[in-house]
């Protein structure tokens, strides 16, 4: 799982004066399972399609299994992509569109063209339709599948030509909640059985957490972190990643020494080391870390104003001093009551100051922000097309 | 209340209706006219659906038609289709605002789009002339055309033209409908773009590009004004063909064309519509549901398996059209040809089928509206005829403008045949460029029941007592040239002060509303329909009213006192005709006794030939087993005495012409 298959090297895309890429270094292993993570617009797609070849990066390399392929074509790429909203053939049927990319003759190596036989395109079409469960519908028009169905389809077409690797461009995006949740199981059980590497793209960030081997966080044509899905979220780099993966309050804080951070101007332990004395900093603490003592015990006091239960836990939401935070427990606290918390050092991240320093406010319009991000993401990726993501 | 509006909004749909398709009912009906009335039913046959399929002319420009319309669909939906795709690719903005610029060739006025690609052709013409010129003058290695004329080719442009925005219109929807990642996914499982437009495009947007076929298809068999401005003159296609033969009067002919004509058209648009409403309903119902025999066989056919199979057939089939294409303009152009170009009725169509048979020329047979529309369409190079049929005027004209090209009169024995009188007139004194073809005098038509007293003078026109039913030639020659005659004067006259007198006797007549209106060939309806008392005409016309003159009607024909006017009509040949020795040919044919017999029947015009002249009266009666009235034939051919009254035009200078146009614009509509 070590080889290095594919590399992005200072990988720009710029249209005009517009930069979509700002210098993407990256590099994928075979057989992982890369997620690349960000909201709309921040380059995610823009970095799939340079690694599928419909698009030329501005500047930079793009290397598979140390060759450059900038100037390769898609058609002649290792790759197969699996599309936003699938982009079946309409007028074909299931086998059909599996069969697809089978019946397109190959060049070999002494220049002539290969057709694959008959046989052979029936045995492996067949063969995916049972990898993807969807045996017994292949002479259905793919108009009759339903969404799921469809996506398998999808998978199951780009499957069988034998990729090294599997381009997956939101693919559960227009799926509902529980059909999604079954197909993350799907994708990552296919992945390990076809030991092929699977270049993900989503929004969505449990998607990213619950599937990925390893998660590119992205924002503004930027990578913003690389790194284990635990490693995102328990040790983000800056506000953005801590903001986007998860939920989380981010608060300003001053580094006093090694082990000792002061907020509200009172001083926590903590793991962090290696800051300046007294140097500003953002600080983290997921919502899920904070314990509800009693007021009197509490390293924080403030008052409740807002509960909402959630099934597990309630989400609480608390002002301490003026700024609300958000604190996740199973422990009922009624509204306008007076509470205390206690945070152990290691529910506590430190990290430098960064571009997205104090661009994610507390939780004072909670609810409302987190209808409406979602809202905006949907007609966002309706207009484009998937294009300039 | 409520219930009077509903019979109210009922009846105003019922007349819409009526008014919409009782004219093309009263048309289809007529087609199957016994009797060559437009107006009494006279039983059912179907003899001029006959005569159509017999009839030459009709059945070349069908010809045309059809030929003109499949390749300007083919070129067209193949153009549009990919311009359709290329839009596709642009952005949202950009594309919009092209499909906008895509809109306005179609809502354009077809006179400005048919005009301007005619000056183009004429223009680019032009150009390329003298760059031929130039490039056969440095080398000589290859010889390009010199001359190019509009015709076919032009023609086939011009609708490929204006085609390519409907196919456009059709297939740009069906790309917006298609996914844009189709062909990201084809081109991702190893297709070139390519193969992923036959494999993935094109799939997908077959329906718009079917649609858009069928429209463009309707679009060019439906075509008359762009096709009259580009066609040049020695191509017509039905439409044009149609126009031509109204000129005169709609015979039942027309009607058995325009009904085929409309029911083709219908036939089409009844395919348009039944593909969208299906289109429809499929894309409503998503459901699986049994596929029809017809489907199976099709998907069944479009499975790889059948690939040599289907490719097979497309190959067939563009082997079949590509030779239908060559056989048939290869069989119509190795054969030598001669361009005539003439008027509307002027001409026994038999003659033609003779003279190819007998010589093996093929005749392009094609008609103008008037000497001065000839003679614009001559002047702008858009005409490649080799034998035209102008009257005396328009004759000198052109042997002016050196527009005319010396015959070779030791080809045309039959010339020996043409009355002394007819040689040698002013239009061609040495007789150097024509050999007549017809003539005749203007005369008084008039009806014998709507007048109180024998018409034998031009005062007539001008008389109150006839006020409303008199109809005035709507031509300013012959208009100002009976008031001239009225008073005494030459109708050459170029002194201003006698035109001023003559047009203030026909603008004093008009203010006293003695004029019905102003006609040309609409003389015909009017005099026979004895609507009209009292007109000016050519005496063959007056013959042919006479034989379809309404009941209770009584038509006259009278040279006046004062003298008139008459005329030669003659045949010439261009200074460029590509085919000079089968121009010799052609006129030779018509200068004959027995195709002046035949077209003096047809016509009732006055030919030029002597021996026909003389053999007419024999040749009526033993064709039609009854005498020739000696008073009828005296006025299709007057006699020497009356045609010593009457003076033939010469051309006017311009100074005059230009008198003559301001004055009759002065006169009004």
């Amino acid at each position: 799982m070590s080889k290095e298959l594919i590399r992005l090297r200072d990988c720009v895309m710029s249209y005009g004066d517009e930069v979509v890429l700002d210098h993407i270094n990256l590099y994928i292993n075979d057989r992982e399972f890369l997620t690349l993570l960000g909201p709309s617009g921040c380059g995610k797609t823009t970095t799939l399609r340079i690694i599928g070849g419909f698009l030329s990066p501005t500047a930079g390399d793009v290397l598979f299994d140390g060759v450059r392929i900038n100037d390769v074509p898609p058609h002649q790429r290792a790759v197969n992509t699996v599309f936003q909203r699938y982009a079946l053939f309409p007028h074909l049927n299931v086998f059909e569109n599996v069969a697809f990319g089978l019946r397109i003759p190959k060049t070999d190596q002494s220049g002539r063209k290969v057709r694959i036989p008959e046989q052979e395109i029936h045995r492996r079409v067949m063969e995916m339709l049972e990898v993807v469960n969807l045996k017994g519908f292949e002479k259905r028009p793919v108009s009759a599948l339903s969404g799921g169905q469809q996506q398998r389809v999808a998978i199951a077409r780009a499957l069988v030509n034998r990729p090294k690797v599997l381009l997956l461009d939101e693919p559960l995006g227009a799926l509902d909640m529980r059909l999604r949740k079954d197909m993350q199981n799907e994708l990552k059980r296919i992945q390990q059985e076809m030991e092929i590497t699977f270049i993900y793209v989503t929004h969505d960030q449990e998607e990213a957490l619950a599937m990925s081997d390893t998660v590119v966080v992205m924002d503004g044509g930027r990578i913003q972190q690389i790194g284990t899905p635990e490693d995102i979220y328990n040790e983000p780099k800056n506000a953005f990643v801590a903001d986007f993966i998860g939920e989380s309050n981010i608060i300003d804080g001053v580094m006093r020494s090694d082990g000792v951070v002061e907020i509200f101007n009172r001083k926590f332990q903590c793991l962090d080391k290696g800051f300046a004395k007294d140097e500003p900093v953002d600080v983290v603490i997921r919502p899920e870390d904070v314990d509800i003592v009693d007021e009197a015990a509490g390293q924080l006091r403030g008052t409740v104003t807002s509960v909402t239960f959630k099934g597990v836990h309630y989400d609480t939401i608390v002002d301490f001093y003026g700024f609300k935070w958000l604190i996740q427990t199973t422990d009922f606290c009624p509204v306008d009551s007076r509470i205390g918390i206690k945070i152990d050092p290691d529910g506590i991240h430190v990290m430098k100051k960064s571009q997205y320093s104090g661009m994610f406010g507390d939780y004072s319009s909670y609810s409302e922000e987190y209808e409406e991000l979602d809202v905006v993401e949907d007609e966002e990726a309706e207009e484009e097309d998937g294009y300039a993501d | 209340m409520k219930h009077s509006n509903r019979i109210g909004s009922r009846l105003l749909i019922g007349l819409t209706f009526l008014f919409l398709y009782l004219p093309i009912f009263l048309l289809i009906i007529f087609s199957f006219n016994a009797g060559d009335s437009s107006a009494v039913w006279k039983g059912f046959s179907l003899d001029w659906y006959a005569a159509l399929f017999k009839n030459r002319l009709i059945m070349n420009s069908l010809y045309t038609t059809l030929l003109v319309s499949l390749l300007a669909t083919a070129i067209s939906t193949a153009a549009g289709t990919f311009a359709a795709i290329g839009l596709y690719s642009l952005s949202r903005r950009k594309r919009d605002a092209l499909l906008v610029v895509n809109d306005i060739p179609m809502m354009n006025a077809d006179i400005v789009t048919g005009v301007s690609l005619c000056l183009f052709f004429v223009a680019f013409f032009q150009g390329w002339g003298a760059f031929a010129d130039w490039f056969n003058g440095v080398q000589s290695a290859v010889t390009l055309p010199e001359e190019l004329t509009l015709g076919f080719g032009t023609m086939l442009l011009a609708h490929i033209t204006f085609n390519i925005p409907y196919v456009i219109l059709n297939v740009a929807p069906k790309l917006r409908q298609m996914d844009r990642n189709l062909v990201d996914a084809a081109q991702d499982l190893g297709c070139t773009w390519m193969q992923a437009f036959w494999k993935v495009i094109l799939p997908e947007i077959k329906p718009g590009i079917v649609s858009g076929a069928l429209i463009a298809f309707t679009m060019s068999i439906d075509d008359f004004v762009i096709s009259y401005f580009t066609a040049g003159s020695a191509t017509s296609t039905l439409a044009m063909r149609i126009y031509s033969m109204t000129k005169k009067r709609i015979t039942p002919e027309i009607n058995a064309v325009s009904t085929l004509l409309f029911l083709s058209v219908l036939v089409l648009l009844v395919l348009i519509n039944v593909r969208e409403i299906r289109q429809e309903r499929r894309a409503a119902s998503q459901e699986i549901r049994k596929p029809s025999f017809f489907e199976r066989l099709s998907m069944k056919f479009s499975q790889p398996s059948f690939k040599w199979v289907r490719r097979g057939a497309a190959a067939a089939m563009a082997c079949a059209f590509v030779a239908a294409v060559v056989l048939l303009t290869g069989a119509t152009s190795s054969r030598p040809v001669v361009n005539v170009c003439s008027w509307g009725e002027y001409i026994d169509e038999d003659l033609i089928a003779q003279f190819e048979e007998e010589t093996g020329i093929r005749v392009n047979y094609q008609t103008a509206q008037s000497n001065e529309e000839l003679y614009s369409l001559l002047e702008i190079g858009g005409a490649d005829y080799d034998v035209i049929v102008p009257s005396d005027y328009m004759i000198s004209q052109l042997i002016e403008k050196g527009m005319l090209q010396e015959l070779d009169y030791s080809r045309i024995p039959n010339f020996e045949l043409i009355d002394d009188r007819f040689k040698y007139l002013s239009y061609d004194p040495e007789n150097k460029y024509t050999v007549p073809y017809t003539w005749g005098t203007l005369g008084i038509i008039y009806n014998a029941n709507m007048v109180e007293e024998e018409i034998d003078s031009w005062s007539a026109l001008y008389d109150s007592r006839y006020a409303g039913n008199v109809l005035l030639i709507n031509n300013s020659r012959d208009a100002l040239g009976e008031a001239l005659l009225y008073l005494g004067y030459s109708v050459n006259t170029t002194d201003e002060a006698e035109i001023r007198e003559a047009f203030e006797l026909v603008a004093d007549a008009s203010r006293r509303g003695v004029f019905q209106g102003k006609v040309m060939d609409q003389v015909f309806q009017k005099m026979e329909g004895g609507n009209a008392a009292i007109a000016t005409y050519y005496a063959g016309d007056y013959l042919s009213m006479l034989d379809n003159q309404a009941d209770g009607v009584d038509l006259r024909y009278v040279i006046p006192k004062e003298g008139s006017n008459w005329f030669v009509d003659a045949m010439c040949v261009l200074k460029d005709a590509p085919h000079y020795a089968e121009a010799m040919e052609w006129i030779n044919f018509i200068a004959s006794t027995e195709a002046n017999l035949a077209n003096m029947d047809y016509i009732w015009y006055a030919s030029p030939n002597r021996e026909a002249l003389e053999q007419y009266p024999a040749y009526y009666e033993e064709l039609y087993g009854e005498e020739l009235d000696p008073e009828l034939y005296e006025i299709m051919a007057a006699p020497p005495e009356v045609l010593e009254r009457c003076e033939s035009y010469v051309v006017l200078p311009p100074a005059t012409r230009a008198l003559y146009n301001d004055l009759w614009i002065q006169l009004g509509a």
